[in-house]
């Protein structure tokens, strides 16, 4: 017996080591059909570690007082070694993260990987999402710029629009009567310590429901229907080898893209940093054009295409919630867009330009143009999750195949 | 096709974020490799803009240091400044308004005897700063008629569309030219001075990255050989 043998012994003795690279790896069958729409889940566990392993770094020089938190990113920029390098990573990173978070999440949509019995597993991922927005937004404070002041102000000024006791939540919110050193202190908590650790939890949940009920397809039939005589499924290929290599191929293009922008062009024309959080935070000058950075505009600008604020808020909320019970609205008895009906062709192709629509428009200052886009998108926003138990009910699908197709 | 869209829209969107000026912006040519024009632009600048603005970032960086820039001389106990207006510190100016703005802004000072400075200009109106560089530049005022101006309906006036020079200076409009860009060029490296690591690391990593793809491209061909 070899020492790797015999260290392995050891440590199953103690832990069930081989059982559990059998259960999640070179046991866990996943269908062999998986195409590019596949690879932004793995994209996005590592970007999360990629956030991570540099806010470790970055949090031993940056400092989350008022007075000096600028100054310590540039302190980080300029005095630290590779600093500049480290927090380019972890500003590219926040973007690339909500780029492949989109991308996995219409995954999910047109492959219906949201529909019985992974409900659940849509459930936490909309959570992870919801947590992810929570992430960005706190760490976008942390360099005390004009927009890092301005964007805290707004976004916590929108709680103002709950009657009565909406005024007291704000100032609960910023533990001051204005965005100051104890919000940004308070934010530096929940950013480096209380949300990423909720978010770890909810992706170990979303891996554990994803491997009890095991990974949808392009195809969206269950491949644990057709099985051989070992009882693994006819269609299904252990995720190790298989996918660890091709994860492995597709992380090393995602990381040339990531590369590009990271070292050639980091602010990505103003949109992954802007040039106005190169000031620093000013209370008494406000910016004359304050917009949230561009992952979050999509919610935005449905907010402002409400000319009431508390309606507005509503519709933002709503514009979310929506998403969460997208399981339950879906009724057609097929999963993937393949097989789906026209109706639900077009539905999702509304649903693209108006997510991809609002997301510009909450970029643009206020216009009578840009305000009635915004309500127009709005509605095909809202449309296609209102008329989705219809539409997916009355619609013709076409016959699905008994194995997956390449 | 969807696959695109992402790549599609940012594309539109980009330099949309910026908001508009009151006069066309003139595009300045930069090179944040040539160390000449950066550390003549940083002597310019010790020479003529240290009296009044800051560069706090820059403090132990040895271009600077070489040009005679370091914290000490720079005036940041200056507590009351003329018009209660502080020079703003100009360490990352570049990337806050862009290398073309400051450009067009040390460009366009025009002769105004209403402000208290006597000098005013295009692109920030009743600016609080003076008119310094018209010892070099020579004394621009409002031009009277657009003559001169390349007008063209719709598009925005440049600062020369709108200004003539009256009396010239002590460099010529080229020798001009070419000392604010080098101003502008060693601005763009104090907002930045990692730049051209950035970009050096950047190919080494890109280069590294592809041979990685070549190998991983082939083993998962070789492990999905039998797979469909």
């Amino acid at each position: 017996m070899t020492i790797r043998h015999s260290f392995l012994n050891w440590i199953s003795a103690r832990f069930p080591i081989r059982e559990f690279t059998k259960k999640h790896l070179t046991g866990y069958y996943a269908p062999r059909n998986f195409n590019f729409w596949y690879y932004f889940g793995f994209f996005s566990l590592l970007v999360l570690f990629n956030q991570i392993i540099t806010g470790i770094w970055l949090a031993m020089e940056y400092t989350p007082v008022s007075d000096s938190a600028f100054a310590s990113i540039q302190h980080i920029m300029r005095d630290v070694r590779y600093g500049w390098l480290l927090r380019l990573m972890h500003t590219t990173g926040a973007s690339a993260f909500f780029i492949v978070i989109y991308l996995h999440m219409y995954r999910a949509l047109i492959y219906g990987s949201y529909k019985k019995p992974r409900e659940l597993l849509w459930l936490i991922g909309m959570l992870i999402y919801m947590t992810l927005l929570l992430e960005a937004f706190t760490g976008y404070v942390l360099p005390w710029g004009q927009m890092s002041y301005w964007g805290a102000a707004v976004i916590t000024s929108l709680a103002s629009a709950i009657p009565i006791i909406g005024k007291f939540i704000v100032v609960w919110l910023r533990g001051d009567f204005t965005v100051s050193t104890v919000t940004l202190h308070r934010f530096f908590s929940l950013h480096v310590i209380a949300v990423p650790l909720i978010l770890f939890v909810l992706v170990f949940l979303h891996l554990v429901a994803l491997h009890y009920v095991g990974s949808n397809n392009p195809d969206g039939i269950d491949i644990k229907e057709k099985k051989d005589a070992h009882g693994h499924p006819l269609d299904g290929i252990p995720f190790h080898p298989y996918y660890t290599v091709k994860d492995l191929m597709g992380a090393v293009v995602f990381l040339i893209i990531f590369s590009i922008v990271l070292f050639f062009a980091p602010k990505m024309g103003g949109y992954f940093l802007e040039p106005d959080n190169d000031i620093p935070a000013n209370a008494l000058q406000t910016p004359s054009h304050i917009a949230p950075v561009w992952y979050m505009t999509p919610f935005y600008a449905i907010l402002r295409a409400i000319p009431n604020k508390f309606l507005g808020l509503i519709a933002m909320a709503s514009a979310i919630a929506f998403m969460f019970v997208l399981p339950w609205l879906d009724r057609s008895k097929v999963r993937s867009i393949r097989y789906k009906g026209i109706y639900s062709k077009i539905a999702i192709a509304v649903f693209v330009v108006s997510f991809i629509g609002l997301g510009y428009l909450g970029l643009q200052p206020v216009s009578p143009l840009h305000s009635t886009l915004a309500q127009l998108f709005t509605t095909g926003y809202f449309l296609f999750f209102l008329t989705m138990p219809f539409y997916t009910a009355y619609e013709k699908d076409k016959p699905i195949p008994d194995r997956v197709t390449p | 096709m969807k696959k695109y869209f992402i790549f599609v829209l940012l594309f539109l969107m980009q330099g949309m974020v910026f908001a508009e000026d009151n006069i066309a912006l003139e595009k300045v040519k930069i090179n944040l490799r040539d160390k000449q024009s950066i550390a003549r632009g940083a002597k310019f600048f010790a020479a003529n803009c240290m009296a009044c603005h800051t560069l706090i970032y820059l403090r132990y960086n040895k271009v600077a240091r070489d040009a005679g820039i370091t914290y000490e001389k720079m005036p940041i106990h200056v507590t009351a400044w003329p018009f209660g207006i502080t020079p703003p510190d100009l360490s990352l100016t570049a990337n806050s308004r862009g290398v073309d703005w400051i450009y067009t802004y040390l460009h366009s000072f025009y002769v105004d005897p209403q402000r208290p400075t006597g000098f005013n200009n295009l692109l920030i109106p009743n600016t609080a700063m003076s008119g310094i560089l018209v010892v070099y530049q020579g004394r621009q005022v409002l031009a009277t008629d657009l003559k001169n101006s390349r007008l063209v309906f719709g598009r925005q006036l440049q600062w020369y569309d709108e200004l003539e020079l009256q009396s010239s200076g002590t460099m010529t409009p080229q020798e001009f030219d070419a000392t604010i860009t080098d101003v502008v060029n060693f601005l763009a490296y104090a907002a930045e001075p990692y730049h051209n690591e950035r970009v050096r690391i950047g190919y080494w990593v890109i280069g590294f990255l592809f041979i990685l793809f070549v190998l991983t491209y082939f083993l998962k061909k070789e492990y999905w050989k039998d797979i469909f």
